[in-house]
């Protein structure tokens, strides 16, 4: 049975219009396409929001389901927590203010402040190509692109992009993000840069520029932190651990493996430092 | 026969027949394919390659990047020369082809709106955007680094002519805190990115700044080795050694050149991925016989004054210091050398290697080669007084004194005229042992030829003279005179202080000659060469009197004063002082050589001081063996590590 000229178009019609559609794309101004991109996204937010929303309210009610008497022991453990940590922050304000007051004798210019925004994670997005997440805050919590963000473990990574309400940060173990930073007891600064992670591999970044005098292995891990000499991250934060590290070809510097902490990977709550003096 | 026929639409309908004419043409045709096949063929199949190889070398390029240089280490692992690395920022131009149009339309766009009718040319827009994107990536560097640097539009120019594929260096030598702020802020896919290349660093700084030498810039690196011959290759700076160890070890430091052969549109722009990478490995090290901490003993001990020290391991002549006054700081050469710096080196005529270059009269050293010299040919015996020193004497008609002591040595044997380095002494025993054995023997111990160290310009003009050389040379006749001068060392005798340090090893081992070499190798034979030929009798005459020199002749202060003696050690030495004309007028040279400990001998040494005004109070005693105190004090500190502590 011969297939007619119109017929034939008709079954070619979706690819045709695929490609207009396409070509139409491509063609249109930058400007329109980040407009439509932006949209896009802020309209797909909420739907990610949501749905962490709904994650929480099934967490609740899944500790809800416990025992009274698991419950009260639950409450008690958290009550000791609260107190330990109230003491901790009591002694962290005092630390501070010495740290202050030594500041302040030896004429030292002040230290960068941040404002801590905690946000819940809403998405997290880990491929071959970018590991993220997006975060349920944004614009309307002065969340800026380029804020680092950490949790207990050290650094999560920094604000990639900033929406109204929701926030995409770059993960450490993101290949495009980098860091200045310093190996356990050594001043000399080291680039750090997040590695092609697989998706269920366990997380890892490299770092590069290593003095050649630096020692680690996997018996003997060293741990890497933020230096505070990029600007962005405040010193002393945990990056994760050298496991290896060995000369380049061209004997200035050594290369190496860093172990990320894979408790990156499930986060549920972050902390958004938020300079308080942007300029 | 073709036939036509009308229809009724009017169009004519043409038959093919067997028309010559159409074959005729068909075989045109066919003949016409058939060139263009066999053209084809020819083209393809015959100068494909040709063709292939036209169009490689059109579209590819070679980047070279040379090897770091290797290491230099002294002879305890201490690294003296390494690789800093330099942090630059720089700008990737061919990643920009994009940017430069867009701007490049945007400035024309502007003239043309703001009606200006003097629009500048097509090149000049163009250069005019090209600064202005990279003044733009420029301003984003100074935004993050707090700088004020601005694009200098003629290196630009130049970069982009010659060097595209290069990176184009906005700034070098950054800061530990500057590359860090680059790091965290430059976005990793930025065609701003930090690049590093290593320059030579000094740890000690002026330390052994001779010996080891300097490296200047190299744009003639040689590829011939490398893959992409023939293709247009642009080479980023290398290092070559110019002078020193690293001018000597050039081949072995050279580290092994990198390359990356690329793919380029006509523009000359990079299009795809590289073809092929290799990356550059680090040349091999050097591990030198020098410890740099007699290096810099020698170097602290000698200090503002003019002159040289060399130590030697008597058992291998292998060197463990070699020091050169006035020196230089050998960082002042990384990365570049600048004109003040070398205008200040030559101001303090600091870049002679007096160690290798220095050529001074031997003064009284030379006594220990006349004393073996008489003893071997039987002129003397050890207990023999052959004068009678009252501080001065005839020879000929000329009168000679005795310039060492109070002048009134009286009788004394052969160890007391050494101990005392009596001049009347010697010139009867040198008249009596004549010119021609006298310098036979100095020949014999090699001080009249390089000692062929590895190191690059050795001097050649060290002298032993005689009569037959003053005849030939000069035309002149020798005198008794000229033989009284040369067995004090004075006269045309010249000799350098590595010579000076050889003889002293070579005498400490009972031999005549020792190699000096710069290269550590801790299973090193022992050198053994032509014995000196002195009964053990003999020899015991002469090294009792080079240890008397330091224990109550002229070199006495290295017992008599206590911030000079070296405790437990007893030392072999002999002292000299000769005249040399210097800018001032004619001044003294100060010489002290010695070895240690007399009873088993590892150590040889010589020093060689120069005086800075005529007429001052100067000798070997108190100038030249404070230096070699120095040395020896750290040498056996190091192996007896209580010698410090007494």
């Amino acid at each position: 049975m011969r297939i007619g000229r119109s017929q034939r178009f008709d079954q070619a019609r979706p690819f045709v219009v695929l490609g207009a559609a396409l070509a139409a794309w491509l063609m249109a101004p930058v400007a329109l396409r980040s407009l439509v991109r932006a949209s896009f996204f802020e309209m797909t937010a909420p739907v990610a929001a949501v749905s962490s929303y709904a994650s929480d309210v099934e967490r609740f009610w899944s500790l809800r389901l416990h025992s009274k008497d698991e419950l009260i022991e639950a409450g008690r453990d958290m009550a000791r927590l609260n107190a330990s940590y109230s003491l901790e922050v009591q002694q962290n304000g005092e630390l501070q203010a010495q740290v202050e007051r030594l500041e302040a004798l030896l004429h030292m210019p002040p230290s960068e402040r941040y404002r801590f925004e905690h946000a819940r994670v809403a998405r997290r997005d880990f491929s071959g190509w970018w590991q993220r997440m997006v975060i349920r805050k944004g614009s309307d919590y002065g969340i800026a692109p380029g804020d680092p963000v950490v949790y207990t473990g050290g650094v999560v990574g920094r604000v990639a992009e900033v929406h109204a309400y929701t926030s995409v940060v770059e993960l450490v173990t993101d290949p495009g993000l980098r860091i200045a930073a310093v190996v356990d007891g050594d001043t000399r600064p080291v680039s750090y840069q997040g590695a092609d992670n697989p998706v269920f591999g366990p997380p890892h970044g490299i770092i590069e520029f290593v003095p050649l005098d630096v020692y680690a292995s996997a018996s003997a891990p060293k741990r890497l932190a933020t230096s505070g000499l990029g600007g962005v991250y405040p010193p002393g934060l945990t990056i994760g651990r050298i496991v290896h590290v060995e000369s380049s070809a061209d004997g200035l510097f050594k290369t190496g493996e860093v172990e990320i902490d894979p408790r990156i990977s499930e986060l549920t709550e972050v902390t958004v430092l938020v300079p308080t003096d942007p300029g | 026969m073709t036939e036509t026929t009308r229809n009724p639409g009017g169009l004519v309908e043409s038959r093919t027949g067997f028309d010559p004419r159409i074959i005729a043409f068909h075989g045109l045709i066919a003949v016409l394919l058939a060139v263009l096949a066999c053209g084809l063929v020819y083209q393809q199949i015959i100068k494909g390659a040709i063709h292939h190889e036209q169009e490689r070398l059109q579209n590819e390029r070679r980047v070279i990047v040379p090897g770091p240089r290797g290491d230099i280490f002294d002879r305890n692992g201490r690294k003296l020369v390494e690789n800093r690395s330099r942090f630059a920022v720089v700008l990737y131009l061919d990643e920009l082809r994009q940017e430069f149009r867009q701007e490049y339309i945007r400035i024309r766009n502007n003239y043309r709106a703001s009606g200006d009718q003097d629009l500048p040319t097509s090149a000049q827009l163009e250069r005019l955007a090209r600064v202005s994107v990279v003044q733009r990536y420029m301003d984003q560097v100074n935004a993050m680094l707090g700088r004020t640097g601005s694009v200098d539009g003629g290196s630009l120019q130049r970069h982009l002519e010659r060097q595209l594929l290069l990176p184009y260096t906005l700034i070098d030598d950054l800061k530990p805190e500057e590359f860090a702020r680059l790091i965290e802020r430059l976005p990793v896919r930025s065609p701003l990115q930090v690049y590093t290349s290593p320059t030579r660093s000094y740890p000690y700084g002026e330390a052994a700044a001779h010996v080891l030498g300097y490296v200047g810039a190299n744009e003639e690196a040689d590829v011939s080795e490398l893959p992409g011959e023939g293709l247009t290759t642009l080479k980023m700076k290398g290092t070559v050694g110019r002078d020193g160890l690293e001018k000597q070890f050039d081949s072995l430091l050279q580290g092994e050149a990198g390359y990356t052969i690329l793919r380029v549109d006509p523009a000359g722009y990079k299009v795809n991925p590289p073809i092929e990478i290799r990356h550059p490995v680090q040349g091999r090290s050097l591990t030198t016989s020098l410890d740099i901490d007699l290096q810099v003993a020698a170097e602290d001990a000698i200090g503002d004054q003019t002159g040289a020290a060399v130590a030697l391991d008597v058992r291998t002549g292998e060197v463990l210091a070699m020091a050169s006054e006035p020196g230089y700081d050998l960082n002042v050469f990384s990365p570049h050398l600048s004109v003040a710096a070398a205008a200040d080196i030559e101001a303090r005529k600091a870049w002679t290697n007096i160690a290798l270059n220095g050529v001074y009269s031997p003064g009284s050293t030379f006594k220990i080669i006349v004393s073996t010299a008489a003893l071997r040919n039987g002129v003397i015996t050890p207990e023999d007084e052959p004068a009678d020193c009252d501080g001065w004497m005839m020879v000929g008609n000329r009168r000679f004194t005795c310039d060492n002591g109070l002048g009134h040595h009286g009788k004394l044997s052969l160890s007391d005229a050494i101990g005392y380095s009596c001049d009347i002494y010697f010139y009867t025993v040198g008249l009596r042992t004549t010119a021609e054995v006298i310098a036979a023997e100095a020949k014999r111990f090699h001080l009249d030829r390089p000692t062929g160290i590895e190191l690059p310009g050795e001097t050649h003009r060290m002298l032993i003279p005689d009569p037959e050389w003053r005849r030939r040379k000069r035309n002149e006749t020798w005198n008794p005179g000229d033989t009284a001068n040369m067995a004090i060392g004075q006269g045309d005798v010249q000799v350098s202080p590595i010579l000076l340090a050889c003889f002293a090893a070579s005498f400490a081992r009972g031999e005549t000659w020792t190699k000096p070499t710069l290269l550590h190798d801790p299973k090193r034979p022992e050198q053994h060469t032509e014995p000196i030929g002195l009964t053990p009798k003999q020899r015991a005459a002469i090294l009792k009197g080079m240890e008397e020199c330091t224990t109550e002749g002229t070199a006495r202060v290295l017992t008599t004063l206590e911030a000079l003696r070296v405790p437990g050690v007893r030392i072999a030495g002999k002292t000299g002082t000769a005249q040399i004309m210097s800018p001032e007028g004619r001044v003294d040279e100060a010489w002290f050589i010695c070895f240690a400990p007399l009873e088993n001998p590892t150590i040889a040494i010589a020093v060689a001081i120069q005086g800075t005004r005529p007429g001052e109070n100067f000798g070997g005693g108190q100038e030249a063996s404070p230096i070699a105190s120095a040395i020896l004090k750290k040498y056996f500190e190091k192996r007896r590590p209580g010698l410090a502590a007494n």
